[in-house]
């Protein structure tokens, strides 16, 4: 827990530009929504060839993926009761390339629809909260005797040079 | 803002993967393999080594072993190898498409190096036994059970009969009483013959008379009409019971004619003693192919009528694919099978192509073929036939087995078991099943036979007939429910049995015939017994209807014109008087 809180703040006050970060949030989201298959080979494609955080995005990508363990099933139900459109389904059926994405299964349309449509709302908001939080929050935090602590003790130390 | 390192960090990335899945899937799909076998089926499963190789993407399974619960000292099935290769681009879609899957050294019962674990007992299902003894009954049917299971006509046309019967009782009782009073009929004619016997004095007389005689004439003429409708109503009576009892009649001949088929005995004897024999087995043995269906049904597309639908236990399932219209591929689909099984020291190669549940889509039937050599109690079996999920289930299935060397098979048990103590069998047939529904036809040619029978003589003249037979054939034939076909078994020999084993087993049949007649016909005099007396007292009533009939149109008639022909001559009596004597 305190490695990850170290990562996140690490992250936050590095160098990495504000929509490296939202970007990076989002397109995690949308990597741990969806379960392993192309679609997540694509996104990781798209991770490496921009200057996305790979570390931001490879802890969302964990969280979402363990919050689809809780979520999955709803999620599963509900696209099966609303992707039975004969449109829909007949699109699907003409394209093998959609099939190749896997996206006549419920899941992986379900997780896609939603990681599609937080996306750009996610990257935003990532954004705008990495230049709130560095406008506002990042020099008062400093200020804490309790950041100082910990930036002081051995362990974040051993961590910082580790990294 | 590109990162110029993009596509190396991409293709290192890929590539570790790669080379992960390439080096450690092999040894996942062993352990998930043994993991799931070994839940299955309760005892130790091993696997020497899963191999998978990418061009083409093929997965290769070495020395499988799954041990025997019941026996743990042997294996259940076991094979040397198995190799299948699957389609590539098929399987990123998410199809299941196999070109070639080959078994070889597929075995049932081999014995282990070392006894394997058991961690679940077996649970066989009592109910999935075969009693073999009890299926090879011998027994004729008797008089009671062929009668139980005719569903006799005449006892409810004799249960109608007696309705009839009840409901005309009433009636017949009130007859009687409406029936013209004897001696008020011979107080009328006394009357009548005062009349026409007194001397009519004059015309004022002859009115009084006349109309003395017609007020007489009223009441013979409403006795009549009651005598009418008396007639009328035990007419009716004896119209509709005639009919009962022709209906219970036929009843009872429609009876006889069922039963004699019931009994087979129609033809005068033994003629189908095949059927007798043999009928119950063959039935129990095409009853066992609903294992077949009841094994393929969980795979037949829900679309097919009759099929449970059931979408609300699978709203729970996750990752279901969406119902498309159409899809390029079967959800699994094996293009080309082979097995190789090493039975009883002999060989048998199934190969079959085109194995799927969706035959729709790839418009082309699983066809199977197996031929097995080398058995040492069987020379050859060929098996050939296809089977399709479309509209219906259908299987097509054609069979050749020569020299089957058949030992020791009891046939009946206790007074009439016939033991077959060595023969040779040799058979062809087909079978066509759609659903649940079967029709078969097929040969079998018993050679060499030898029985041996009980001290029953009926069996013992049996076997030694069969024994005199250089050749016995049989013709099969099934059709109906695959749980309950409709069998016929005859053969050439039937004929000649039933000529030749006239002893006990023909007087048997023949008391079973006189068994049956008489049964038949208790029942027949029971359901009329009384009716007789009913029809004797209608014919006695008729009888004194109609006599009463007579006597009163003969008093009408006669004794009516008797007085006018009275008056008449009086009348012309006095006119001759006062025209001046007559000439």
């Amino acid at each position: 827990m305190l490695t990850l809180l170290a990562r996140i703040l690490k992250v936050l006050n590095s160098e990495a530009s504000p929509w490296q970060i939202g970007w990076a949030i989002g397109l995690g989201l949308l990597a741990g929504l969806l379960p392993f298959g192309l679609l997540t080979l694509f996104i990781i494609l798209l991770v490496c060839l921009f200057t996305i955080n790979l570390a931001t995005f490879l802890l969302v990508w964990g969280l979402c993926s363990g919050l689809m363990f809780i979520f999955g099933d709803a999620l599963e139900a509900v696209t099966w009761q609303y992707a039975q459109s004969p449109g829909l389904l007949q699109l699907l059926a003409q394209s093998e390339t959609l099939q190749l994405f896997h996206l006549h299964h419920t899941l992986v349309l379900g997780a896609f629809v939603l990681g599609m449509l937080l996306l750009l709302p996610v990257a935003w908001l990532g954004t705008v909260l990495v230049k709130q939080y560095r406008g506002r929050v990042m020099s008062k935090l400093q200020q804490w005797k309790v950041v100082q602590m910990l930036k002081a003790s051995k362990l974040v130390q051993l961590y910082e040079k580790l990294n | 803002m590109i990162r110029k390192s993009g596509w190396l960090i991409f293709l290192a990335m890929l590539a570790a993967i790669l080379a992960l899945v390439y080096l450690f899937l092999g040894t996942a799909i062993r352990l998930g393999m043994v993991y799931s076998l070994e839940k299955a089926v309760g005892a130790e499963v091993n696997i020497s080594d899963v191999s998978v190789s990418l061009a083409p993407l093929t997965l290769n399974v070495s020395e499988l072993q799954i041990t025997d619960n019941a026996k743990p000292s042997h294996n259940t099935i076991s094979f040397s190898n198995a190799r299948a290769a699957l389609e590539l681009w098929p399987a990123l879609l998410g199809y299941y498409v196999i070109n070639d899957l080959a078994v070889d050294g597929l075995a049932y019962g081999t014995e282990r190096s070392s006894p394997g674990k058991v961690f679940r007992g077996p649970h066989a299902d009592p109910a999935d036994k075969v009693d073999l003894q009890q299926l090879l009954r011998l027994d004729l049917p008797n008089a009671e059970e062929l009668l139980a299971r005719a569903d006799l006509q005449t006892v409810a046309r004799g249960e109608e009969l007696q309705q009839l019967a009840k409901n005309q009782q009433q009636v017949l009782q009130d007859l009687p009483s409406q029936l013209p009073d004897k001696a008020r009929l011979e107080q009328i004619q006394a009357d009548i013959k005062a009349l026409t016997d007194s001397q009519i004095a004059n015309p004022a007389d002859l009115a009084a008379k006349a109309a003395e005689l017609k007020k007489l004439q009223d009441t013979l003429r409403a006795e009549r009409d009651k005598l009418t409708a008396v007639q009328q109503q035990l007419s009716q009576s004896r119209q509709q019971l005639q009919q009962a009892v022709g209906a219970l009649r036929d009843a009872s001949s429609s009876d006889w004619q069922k039963l004699q088929d019931l009994a087979n005995i129609s033809d005068g004897g033994l003629a189908p003693i095949s059927q007798i024999l043999l009928g119950d087995f063959w039935g129990e043995r095409i009853g066992q192919l609903e294992a077949v269906y009841r094994l393929a049904q969980p795979y037949i597309p829900e679309s097919l009528p009759g099929k449970e639908q059931n979408n609300q236990a699978k709203l729970s399932l996750p990752n279901r694919i969406l119902p498309l219209p159409s899809q390029p591929y079967p959800d699994f689909w094996i293009k080309n099978a082979r097995v190789n099984w090493l039975i009883c020291g002999g060989e048998a190669l199934i190969e079959l192509q085109d194995i799927t549940a969706q035959h729709e889509i790839i418009n082309a039937a699983t066809r199977f073929n197996a031929e097995v050599t080398g058995l040492p109690q069987l020379s050859l079996l060929k098996l050939d036939g296809d089977f399709a999920v479309l509209e219906q289930m259908v299987t097509n299935l054609n069979w050749q087995l020569q020299g089957i060397n058949v030992d020791s098979m009891d046939i009946g048990r206790g007074d009439t078991l016939l033991q077959l103590a060595s023969a040779s069998l040799s058979t062809t047939g087909k079978l066509n099943l759609v659903d649940n529904q079967v029709k078969q036809q097929a040969q079998v040619v018993l050679r060499q036979a030898e029985f041996s029978a009980s001290p029953n003589k009926y069996i013992q003249q049996l076997a030694a007939l069969l024994n005199q037979q250089a050749e016995i054939s049989l013709n099969l034939t099934a059709s109906g429910l695959i749980s309950a076909p409709e069998v016929s078994i005859r053969s050439p020999l039937d004929k000649l049995l039933a000529d030749a084993v006239l002893g006990e087993a023909k007087a048997k049949i023949a008391a079973l015939q006189t068994d049956l007649r008489s049964k038949l016909d208790n029942e027949l005099q029971q359901q009329l017994a009384g009716q007789s007396d009913w029809l004797t007292t209608l014919n006695t009533q008729d009888s004194e209807a109609k006599a009463l009939e007579g006597n009163i149109e003969q008093m009408l008639n006669a004794k009516l014109a008797g007085v006018k022909e009275q008056a008449a001559d009086k009348l012309k009596d006095k006119l001759r008087d006062r025209l001046g004597g007559g000439g």
